[in-house]
């Protein structure tokens, strides 16, 4: 039999070969070396002689049996002493609330078991998350459970009481209501709470020379003033991407990570699916540095962040706005100006152009007037943006003011400005020059350290709060779970600041909301708090028009492009302790524990670079050192910068990884700017995941046109084995790769679904991670210009399944509804499953990787699900626990399951939908009706191994052009 | 040259083989025999408990139905142990100065819990539901014994593997009527077989289904 080596896979009908890495494109000797190993995972160890191997696996089998016999001991069992109504044990809560990121909230639906939260989904009633979520959203709960939070008020590192807190802003009140206020200053992050905003309001009426300061290192600032030099006033804009036929999008990541990535993906994939036979949207994207976005966009080119404002005036002159004139444009630039303003004029009114919240506000002008011009009014939405504090100052007026000596006092509202602030405001010098600083925080982090007091402040999953969705919408956030560190939440601190003793949580938020609620108050309130969401409070349109002022070019500097962005992972570095994120994959990079910079092929081989090697980069008089990643599709003169690395007290998880790209970030241009780059000479490992599990065989990932919708049929293969019985339910998922935008968050659903243990860098590096689900990421085409393509691959539950073959002890073993089991307890470790397996979708406990018994995330555990120890083999169950729970539900009702009545973690937090489950017998489940589609194929379909997760092959936009 | 074996070696042979076979299957016996022992599913333990609670009294003498203390039996998982509430709710009026029940009245008294040592406890690999055990017709009595004659509460049947799997490939034999789930001392009827499989027709339940593994492990 010959070995195919990966290399030639092939994509169909391009003929393409699909690469997954830099290394394997160019022939590099480690990568084979990589590949040819037996199991990778276990290659670092030398090998063990044969003898001492037969006498520890004799001294093994003769001691299994044993394990059998243990006594299980008498353990003492601990009943409610008043046990409240409509409570079980073991029968899960709901309660709708949602948890925050830059300061927006993310609707959830919390499971909680027995008063302590375990799993977060998106809200399915919320007009925004319509029940889907994203990543930061599903790890959320384990920053609940973050050992690393500061767990009671401390000053200057020494614990207090909450007494002495409120002893000293007595104290401090009697100053303020002498000067009123002068010398006070607030510092706040991105805040949508009414109850908040209402609170500091109150506060500036009480001490009207108290002033407040914004900081926020991503935040939506920036996004708003590009729409204030668009059309003339702030704004925040919406597009309806449901309506939309064709799309442009100038460097802008509109599906990535943000706050607003939930909805947008999910317009985007209902879009995508509109029509049967041909893709329902299309999108053309001018890119710097590849994203999720540009990975999907079926016409993308590579152009540098600086190029943009000319490409959109170029754009804008196409599709007539008189005022641009047409710039000189390199051919590949002007082919898809070309392509792209003749697909906007087919569109006829259906087609949205867009601009990057991080490039240049030329750019957005131009985009604004060609949306104008193409009459993309219907497809636009304008709000005013949410209420904020009107005469808030900038952080940088507040170190001025620090240094001028006009501060005495800081309190610092949930911001971290001493990691987080451009290091040329020399933010943490300028902290102590303030007499008295208080920092109300999570943690008690590289600011609240700064801070002469710290006080702890109740995450948003134990607070009584309220925040403001992306569109506007409010939620009322109630808690899941009493404190269980002595904290307070922001209201109760900020209440303090406002001379009320000790107030309760809960009274802030139903201070600010009687009069707005419809209604009788209470009913109001018990509705608001059911549904998770006040109905009626997004924000309201407003009509505005481009403005018409010149748009001005920004000036031609000489250097590269620096740009910065948010990671994708632990977002401006606030979720920097929480393991789940940070050993998640990067889309694109695959990259965990950690940050590079991102450069081009080209300019890798111009400065002698590969992954891993250190270079400089300079901004100005300022520099930071990191690790180069270099990316294929990246432009050529643009270096990316990753924010949220480099942080030095987030707690165990999250210190001392990367480097922090805040250091050299200029206070003017936050996100693009320009610098040069140098070789240091020193490199070291990334632990990226790219060539980890890797499939042997071709067509793993198949495309298919608008001139051949349809995939050429299966043929069935023969095989030795009888077929099995039909049973009434056959389990079975179809995963549609043109729906999958990569964002990762079914693996994070999975990881809190099922357990999955977070094993650490080093374990990463040998490719040790436990995800139960991966996203394979390849790669067609040029290193210059590829075309990427996301693939998730969980477990196949095979038929026909190899590993069951393999198992010595029966541990891996096929259930009537076609699962493939896994029984830890039978599981002897001998690997030989996944050596089988062709999909190299089982993972190895080769340590153990459980908590500590008395750490506190052992509580974020699903109890029904079991925390595996060192030495078995996992994956991918199908969440077994969600069927059974189903089959109970449906048994005591005595009837047959219904479709929808199962669904798994990583289809239910999907945003786009891309991820189907169900009963493939029923012939009008929705999972058969997709195994239909022309569009379904399976992986790896010559193993003959009859998978039940199966794939719809993507789209492939472009085929026409490119063939015709 | 000297013979290496002396005549008696074929005997020696013999004799170890004999005696090794009979030894293994001795062994083999005498473990099985372990794993089953009251000892190993300790079947014979009544465990201190903080109050020497009787079953005998409360579900046998005075009649009191198993679901009106373990209320958590057809909803959930857990068939729970009663709140210290539940106890007050009659030892409120009667024994009320019983020193027995000192730790009762602790418990409501300090609002914590009444430390309870567990008798009838699965491995933290099963995953076993209550609720749905009692919908389909399997009693109380049928995994916990006669709980109505037990002084202090022991574990009436071995909670092995053997013993689920055994129902679960067979449940019809031990299947009873709704109306009697909570009965003590139920007689199945002499054609308990027949009973037992127009129950499982009518009950839906899936035969075939109910002895893979992910029914109880996960």
């Amino acid at each position: 039999m010959t070995r195919r080596s990966p290399s030639d896979a092939k994509v169909s009908g391009g003929g393409q070969r699909l690469w997954s890495s830099i290394e394997e494109l160019s022939g590099d000797p480690a990568f084979q070396a990589w590949v040819d190993a037996e199991y990778p995972a276990a290659a670092e160890f030398a090998p063990t002689a044969r003898r001492e191997f037969l006498k520890l696996m004799g001294a093994s089998f003769a001691l299994a049996g044993l394990t059998g016999c243990e006594k299980s001991p008498f353990v003492a069992a601990l009943p409610y002493v008043d046990q409240p109504q409509d409570t079980a044990v073991g029968v899960p809560k709901f309660y709708a609330t949602a948890v925050m990121l830059d300061g927006y909230a993310h609707p959830v639906i919390a499971t909680t078991y027995s008063g302590r939260p375990t799993k977060l989904d998106g809200n399915p009633d919320h007009p925004v998350t319509r029940g889907r979520s994203d990543i930061f959203m599903q790890a959320a709960v384990l920053g609940l459970y973050d050992p690393d939070r500061a767990q009671g008020p401390t000053r200057r590192g020494e614990p207090v009481s909450w007494s002495d807190v409120e002893n000293h802003i007595g104290a401090l009140r009697r100053e303020w209501a002498r000067n009123q206020g002068q010398g006070l200053r607030l510092l706040i992050g991105s805040v949508t709470s009414p109850t908040l905003l209402r609170q500091i309001n109150a506060l500036l009426k009480q001490f009207p020379a108290a002033r407040v300061h914004i900081h926020q290192p991503v935040g939506n600032g920036w996004r708003r003033s590009l729409a204030a030099a668009a059309y003339g006033q702030a704004l925040d804009v919406h597009y309806r991407l449901e309506d939309c036929a064709v799309v442009v999008s100038f460097d802008d990541d509109l599906l990535g990570p943000g706050a607003d990535q939930v909805r947008r993906a999910r317009d985007w994939s209902s879009a995508r699916r509109r029509e049967a036979d041909k893709p329902g949207i299309r999108l053309h994207m001018a890119e710097s540095v590849p994203t999720v976005t540009g990975a999907i966009a079926g016409d993308r080119l590579v152009a540098d962040a600086s190029r943009m404002p000319d490409l959109a005036r170029a754009f804008a002159s196409k599709v007539g706005v008189a005022e641009a004139q047409m710039p000189d444009l390199a051919p590949a630039e002007q082919e898809w100006i070309d392509r792209a303003a003749a697909a906007c004029r087919g569109a006829n009114g259906r087609a949205l152009i867009t601009a990057g919240v991080f490039g240049h506000a030329a750019t957005s002008g131009w985009v604004a007037r060609s949306n104008d011009a193409l009459a993309a009014g219907a497809l636009l939405e304008f709000t005013a943006p949410l209420e904020t504090i009107a005469t808030a100052g900038r952080l940088a007026e507040l170190a001025a003011d620090i240094t001028a000596g006009q501060v005495e006092t800081l309190v610092v509202l949930d911001s971290n400005p001493a990691y987080s602030a451009p290091g040329s405001l020399d933010i943490g010098d300028v902290l102590q020059k303030v007499r008295s600083s208080i920092h109300l925080g999570l943690h008690r982090d590289e600011t609240g350290e700064l801070c002469e007091w710290q006080l702890p402040v109740a995450h948003a999953l134990e607070s009584w709060t309220d925040a403001r969705a992306v569109d506007g919408t409010v939620t009322i956030v109630q808690p899941t779970v009493a404190p269980f560190y002595d904290v307070r939440t922001i209201h109760q601190i900020v209440a303090m600041l406002l001379g009320q003793s000790d107030p309760a949580a809960e009274a802030m938020v139903r201070e600010t909301w009687p009069a707005k609620l419809p209604g009788d108050f209470e009913a109001g309130w018990r509705q608001a708090l059911h549904d998770g969401f006040i109905e009626d409070t997004a924000a309201v349109s407003v009509d505005v028009r481009p403005s018409t002022t010149e748009i001005t070019p920004p000036f031609a500097d000489e250097g590269l492009d620096v740009v910065f962005r948010p990671d994708p992972s632990v977002w401006d570095g606030q979720f920097a302790n929480i393991g789940w994120l940070q050993e998640l994959p990067k889309p694109l990079t695959t990259l965990t524990w950690g940050n590079v910079v991102t450069i081009s092929p080209a300019l890798a081989q111009r400065i002698d670079v590969a992954n891993g090697d250190h270079v400089k980069v300079t901004i100005r008089d300022r520099s930071l050192t990191g690790p180069v990643w270099v990316m294929p599709g990246q432009a050529a003169n643009t270096v990316a910068l990753y924010l949220g690395y480099g942080r030095k007290r987030a707690g165990r998880v999250g210190d001392g990884l990367g480097y922090n790209a805040y250091d050299v970030r200029p206070v003017d241009q936050p996100w693009l700017t320009k610098g040069s780059l140098h070789k240091v000479g020193t490199a070291e490992t990334l632990a990226v995941t790219q060539l980890h599990h890797r499939m042997e065989g071709f067509d793993f990932v198949r495309e298919v046109s608008s001139q051949h919708p349809a995939l050429p049929p299966a043929s069935p293969k023969p095989s030795i084995y009888p077929q099995k019985s039909p049973s009434k339910n056959a389990w079975g998922m179809v995963i549609d790769l043109d729906s999958c935008i990569g964002c990762n968050a079914c693996v994070v659903a999975c990881t809190a679904e099922n357990n999955v243990p977070v094993v650490g860098k080093d374990q990463v590096k040998v490719g040790r991670e436990m995800h139960w689900l991966r996203i394979a990421r390849y790669y067609t085409g040029e290193v210059e210009a590829p075309r990427s393509f996301f693939q998730p691959v969980p477990c196949m539950h095979c038929e026909d399944a190899p590993c069951e073959m393999g198992c010595p002890v029966h541990a891996t073993t096929h259930s009537p509804e076609g699962v493939n089991q896994m029984v830890y307890n039978r599981c002897i470790g001998t690997r030989t499953c996944s050596s089988y397996c062709p999909y190299k979708v089982r993972r190895f406990n080769f340590y153990d990787y459980r908590n500590a018994p008395e750490s506190p995330e052992q509580a974020a555990h699903n109890p029904d699900v079991t925390v595996r120890s060192r030495g078995v083999m996992e994956k991918c169950t199908y969440c077994t626990q969600r069927i059974e729970a189903a089959h109970v539900l449906a048994d005591k009702e005595n009837r047959a399951l219904r479709d929808g009545d199962v669904v798994t973690a990583c289809q239910s937090a999907c945003p786009t939908g891309a991820i189907v489950f169900g009963n493939i017998n029923d012939p009008g489940s929705e999972v058969s009706y997709l195994r239909r589609n022309g569009r379904h194929y399976t992986l790896l379909e010559e193993q003959g191994t009859r998978p039940r997760t199966t794939y719809l092959a993507r789209w492939n936009d472009m085929s026409k052009d490119r063939e015709g | 040259m000297t013979q290496i074996f002396s005549p008696a070696a074929d005997t020696w042979l013999r004799l170890l083989l004999a005696g090794g076979l009979a030894l293994l299957g001795g062994g083999l016996v005498g473990v099985i025999g372990f794993a089953h022992s009251a000892y190993v599913t300790s079947t014979d333990i009544r465990p201190r408990q903080p109050v020497p609670f009787s079953h005998k009294h409360h579900a046998g003498e005075l009649g009191i139905d198993c679901r009106y203390c373990h209320s958590g039996v057809e909803t959930g998982p857990r068939a729970g142990l009663p709140p210290t509430a539940t106890c007050m709710t009659c030892h409120s009026q009667i024994w009320t100065n019983s020193a027995m029940l000192e730790p009762v009245r602790q418990s409501l008294t300090r609002q914590k819990p009444v430390a309870w040592t567990r008798v009838a406890k699965l491995p933290d690999y099963v995953f076993f539901r209550h609720d749905i055990h009692i919908a389909k017709g399997v009693g109380c009595e049928t995994c916990h014994g006669r709980i109505d004659t037990m002084p202090l509460t022991y574990r009436a049947k071995p909670f092995t593997m053997e013993f689920c799997i055994d129902c679960h490939r067979d449940p019809a034999p031990n299947l009873r009527p709704q109306e009697r789930i909570a009965e003590m001392g139920w007689k199945p009827p002499p054609d308990a077989r027949k009973q037992g499989e127009a129950i499982a027709a009518h009950e839906g339940i899936r035969f075939g289904e109910l002895t893979h593994c992910y029914v109880c492990h996960r």
